[in-house]
């Protein structure tokens, strides 16, 4: 080597080159040595036994690999966009928590290090009762002005050690930050700590949204045993206080947008121009205020070769029909006539799922077909046993087992290629506000799902979904809630 | 498949209808579209409605023809609209588009809810995308671009052209009524209020649409190049070997020395010059001397070889044949055993692409198939012919994004290099005989010599 290169540096990062050694998304300790590839200590540890919990609150750790993450950095931080606070504003029962919550769900699962600080769970956490003057922005007596002083320097601390002792790249800052004066004040300090601000205002000016809205917003965890029409009085009234004093932004120098009606309306001023801030953007377009249910039933026939298509056979019909009685049976037991009219189904393109597919069309339902859905290529694994992997492809058997997430057998797709491909059904799905059920192979299922409930991506590959057995996703403000139904009389 | 399948794809057809006065880079943004959703294997077209006048109006109508009290005109300039439409619906039908631009003015609510009406009847959703400007300094720049890229203004002088798109957009502007969200609210439609400093989003109804305004914010129209270079030749190249994390050869080296005395003689401001670079160690030291801040972006790194990493063509042919030879049929959806295909490229470049839009002066210098990528968005080539392109080594290239396409420039840096170019059908390296895989544009042999 010759002076020249003295001061070059080792890259830190490993480049493709050692990337392809499957090693990229590893911490460095447990990066094996490229000898002793067999030892058994090193392999794979299957996770814990699955239970089905939303994760989106869990704070992600400092080695988390995100089911869409392109590539891993040593800083944490991604597309060298630095360090973002989203701060959310607006008035209660504007859906800010649940925006704030679907924001970071998303950013995660593109492999941004996001968390999340609401304002009212660290009111929680230091008082029981507040006089509702503390709610409003600008309150009158000294007392509530030191509380509210109190909780929001509490939720600065928390959000610049995030960012300084976590990795943290984008802290979502969820209170109602209704005073001008106050925002700007914000802005100014985070920016002095290197922080770009983004600010998203959430606006209703449609009364009969708001109004149901309302009614959301009184289940939150401050009205648990609470009378319901009580709960609702109370939580207007609190809406009301926070009103007689909000000032709406219009701070021409600040980086903010509105997000009106969920999404129906946005205004974006001084658009930051970088790729995290766009793509902010963009999930915001996508984002409605999610209502119902994703409904996933396997296809029936999961050992078919990846090529083959065949039509569904005598088994695969009737399999077909106890999913159907499944679900209208469910649906009557929420007390519904029968499956909704607005149901969607949707389907992969191949016939198992199409053809299964069919008895839901027979009864008038929109069914439609998806490219995207059609399962994870297994390449020249297909049809391999765990044993067969091992002779014929010890190498890449053992790639597999370091981390089944992103590894390719030959001519394979990973499970971070379906989530790519699957994400604009992703978005689309954010879209809807009616019931889906998605019949499809379990790989595409696992994406899905780990989409949903914020699964780690070195969870997703042995997430289980039986074929007797219809999994629920209901969408809910704070927290998905995933359940499982039987499909009754199958013959295992 | 296409890399971002667009949901519904059958049946979604959408089609971007431009609005605002003369010189507010309408055509431009146009163009930028159809290069990104191509690039993305979504099938885009620009239709530009005054190329449907009248045979005679067609180019370089003076700018009475845009009178709004020359009734003549005025039907002209409405047929042509119609005209415009109708071909859209046609490609759609029978060419299977999924995204039109219909480059026009449509200033008035009138003219809009037409052509709305008609989008709809014929099942395309409409999606305005308005360019509103009162900064008369970014205005005029942009006359100064079209007078000089414009095909309506071809061998005119400066002059004329500013004099004459004045007065067209003087007429417009008696009867110009901007987008709002009263009258309008039913309307899917983006507004980008001076540039991007305020961009106002309405009712935007799929996916698809949402992409196309995420890339629009990207967008700037402020005039600028961008600088693309390959690494110096490695150690790699001279042995004939693919991917690896090789150091420069000596003569790699030398051309990492030259690079910093071309930046400061060619490119204009180069003080303020950004330098990105892939992780790996021989774009990190082609750029070692330059002074500029750096930025290491892994998503430029050399498309990953996989099991063929580190071996030569001669011994990828013999050891796979099998995939030598699919890879040859098929280079762009090719992927290499445990490695990656030029679709997975382009879909880690995306966000690179979006930064480079929004950056203003930028020297990227990275691998070979990366700047096929990166040279096919913004040369609109396609699929087939992209990963055949040559870009050859010690050579400092600059794009120059204009409305109308991009202009390229090569500047040889004059110091030899191994070829690493393969035909397809052989596993020897050597120069193309076919132009079609030669870079477009003017080439400079530098003479700037080692100090």
């Amino acid at each position: 080597m010759s002076e020249d290169l003295a001061e070059i540096e080792e890259p830190k990062i490993p480049g493709n080159y050692s990337a392809r050694r499957q090693n990229r998304w590893l911490p460095p300790s447990s990066r094996g040595d490229e000898n002793g590839a067999n030892d058994e200590n090193e392999r794979h540890v299957p996770p814990h036994v699955h239970e089905d919990v939303d994760e989106i609150h869990r704070t992600v750790s400092r080695f988390h690999v995100s089911p869409a993450q392109l590539y891993s950095t040593d800083s944490g931080k991604l597309y060298h966009a630095g360090c973002i606070c989203i701060v959310l504003v607006g008035p209660p029962a504007r859906g800010k928590t649940n925006l704030s919550i679907s924001l970071c769900r998303y950013l995660r699962w593109l492999g941004v290090r996001a968390n999340l600080f609401h304002l009212g769970d660290i009111r929680r956490e230091k008082t029981k009762h507040v006089p509702f003057e503390f709610f409003d922005p600008k309150p009158e007596s000294e007392e509530a002005k030191r509380v509210r002083q109190e909780l929001t320097d509490l939720a600065v601390r928390d959000v610049l050690n995030f960012f300084q002792n976590d990795m943290g790249q984008i802290a979502i800052y969820d209170a109602v930050n209704g005073v001008s004066s106050q925002r700007r004040e914000l802005a100014h300090v985070l920016q002095q700590h290197d922080v770009k601000v983004i600010f998203i205002e959430s606006l209703i000016d449609d009364p009969k949204l708001l109004e149901s809205n309302i009614a959301d917003a009184a289940k939150s965890p401050d009205y648990i045993n609470w009378d319901a029409e009580e709960a609702i009085a109370d939580y207007k009234k609190r809406v009301s206080v926070v009103a007689h004093s909000y000032e709406e932004m219009d701070e021409e120098e600040l980086t903010y947008i509105k997000f009106i009606n969920f999404g129906e309306k946005l205004l974006v001023n001084r658009s930051k121009h970088d790729f995290l801030t766009t793509k902010i953007i963009f999930y915001l377009m996508n984002s409605k205020i999610k209502k119902g249910s994703i409904y996933f039933a396997r296809c029936s026939n999961n050992k078919l070769n990846f090529k083959s298509d065949p039509p569904l056979d005598a088994k695969g019909q009737e399999y077909a029909r106890k999913i159907f009685d499944t679900m209208v049976k469910h649906y009557q037991e929420q007390g519904h006539e029968g499956l909704p009219a607005d149901l969607q189904v949707w389907t992969s393109v191949r016939l198992r799922t199409t053809q299964l597919a069919q008895v839901f069309k027979d009864v008038g339902l929109t069914v439609t077909h998806r490219p995207e859905m059609t399962q994870l290529n297994p390449g020249d694994a297909h049809g391999l046993t765990d044993e067969e992997l091992k002779e014929k492809f010890p190498e890449d058997y053992h790639r597999h087992q370091l981390d089944p997430y992103h590894h390719r057998y030959p001519r394979a797709d990973c499970y971070h290629d379906l989530a790519l491909k699957l994400e604009p059904l992703i978005m689309e799905i954010e879209r809807l506000t009616n019931d889906v059920l998605v019949i499809a192979d379990e790989t595409v299922i696992q994406v899905f799902y780990g989409y949903l409930m914020a699964s780690s991506c070195s969870d997703i590959p042995f997430l289980k979904f039986p074929q007797s057995e219809v999994t629920k996703i209901t969408y809910n403000a704070y927290m998905n809630k995933a359940t499982r139904i039987k499909i009754e009389g199958l013959q295992e | 498949m296409p890399l971002y399948t667009v949901s519904h794809v059958d049946n979604l057809r959408v089609c971007v209808v431009m609005v605002g006065l003369p010189a507010r880079g309408k055509s431009f943004i146009s163009h930028k579209i159809v290069r990104y959703l191509s690039w993305l294997s979504i099938k885009t077209r620009v239709f530009n409605v005054s190329s449907y006048r009248r045979e005679e109006y067609r180019e370089q109508p003076s700018a009475d023809f845009f009178n709004p009290n020359n009734e003549e005109s005025k039907v002209i300039r409405e047929q042509a609209n119609i005209d415009a439409i109708k071909d859209v619906i046609k490609w759609m039908n029978e060419e299977e588009g999924c995204v039109a631009i219909l480059d026009g003015s449509n200033v008035t609510k009138r003219k809009r809810a037409m052509v709305a009406q008609i989008l709809r009847d014929n099942r395309v959703e409409p999606l305005f995308l308005e360019s509103f400007c009162d900064d008369e300094a970014i205005v005029k720049s942009n006359i100064m671009d079209i007078n000089s890229t414009s095909p309506d203004y071809a061998g005119k002088p400066p002059g004329y052209a500013l004099e004459d798109i004045l007065t067209k957009i003087k007429y417009y502007e008696t009867h110009y009524e901007p987008m709002d969200l009263v009258d309008e609210k039913e309307l899917s439609f983006i507004k980008l209020i001076n540039v991007n400093s305020q961009i106002i989003i309405n009712k935007i109804e799929s996916y698809l649409e949402s992409r196309i305004a995420y890339y629009i914010m990207n967008l700037h129209i402020k005039p600028r190049y961008i600088w693309l270079s390959r690494h110096g030749e490695s150690q790699y190249n001279l042995e004939g070997k693919i991917g690896g994390d090789a150091d420069l050869s000596e003569r790699g080296m030398k051309y990492a020395r030259r690079l910093k005395d071309l930046v400061q003689k060619y490119v204009p401001n180069h003080d303020k010059l950004e330098v990105w670079t892939s992780t790996l160690r021989r774009t990190q030291q082609t750029a070692q001397f330059l002074p500029n801040p750096k930025k290491q972006w892994k998503a430029l790194d050399e498309l990953d070889a996989g099991s063929c990493d580190g071996l030569t063509y001669e011994e990828i042919a013999q050891r796979f044949p099998e995939d030598f030879a699919a890879r040859d049929e098929n280079k762009f959806e090719y992927r290499y055993r445990g490695g990656e295909s030029y679709r997975d490229v382009i879909q880690r470049l995306e966000p690179i692409i979006m930064e480079l839009e929004n950056q203003e002066n930028v020297l990227v210098i990275t691998h070979q198939a990366v700047l096929r990528c990166i040279y096919a968005y913004f040369m609109n080539s396609p699929q087939e012919k992209s990963p055949w392109m040559s870009i050859p080594l010690h050579t400092l290239i600059r794009l120059e994004p204009r409305a109308y396409g991009t202009n390229v420039t090569r500047i040889k840096a004059n110091i030899p290099a191994v070829s690493t170019y393969k035909e397809k059908g052989t596993s020897k390296l050597g120069e193309s005989q076919n132009s079609a895989h030669v870079m477009a544009g003017e080439v400079i042999t530098s003479d700037v010599a080692n100090q």
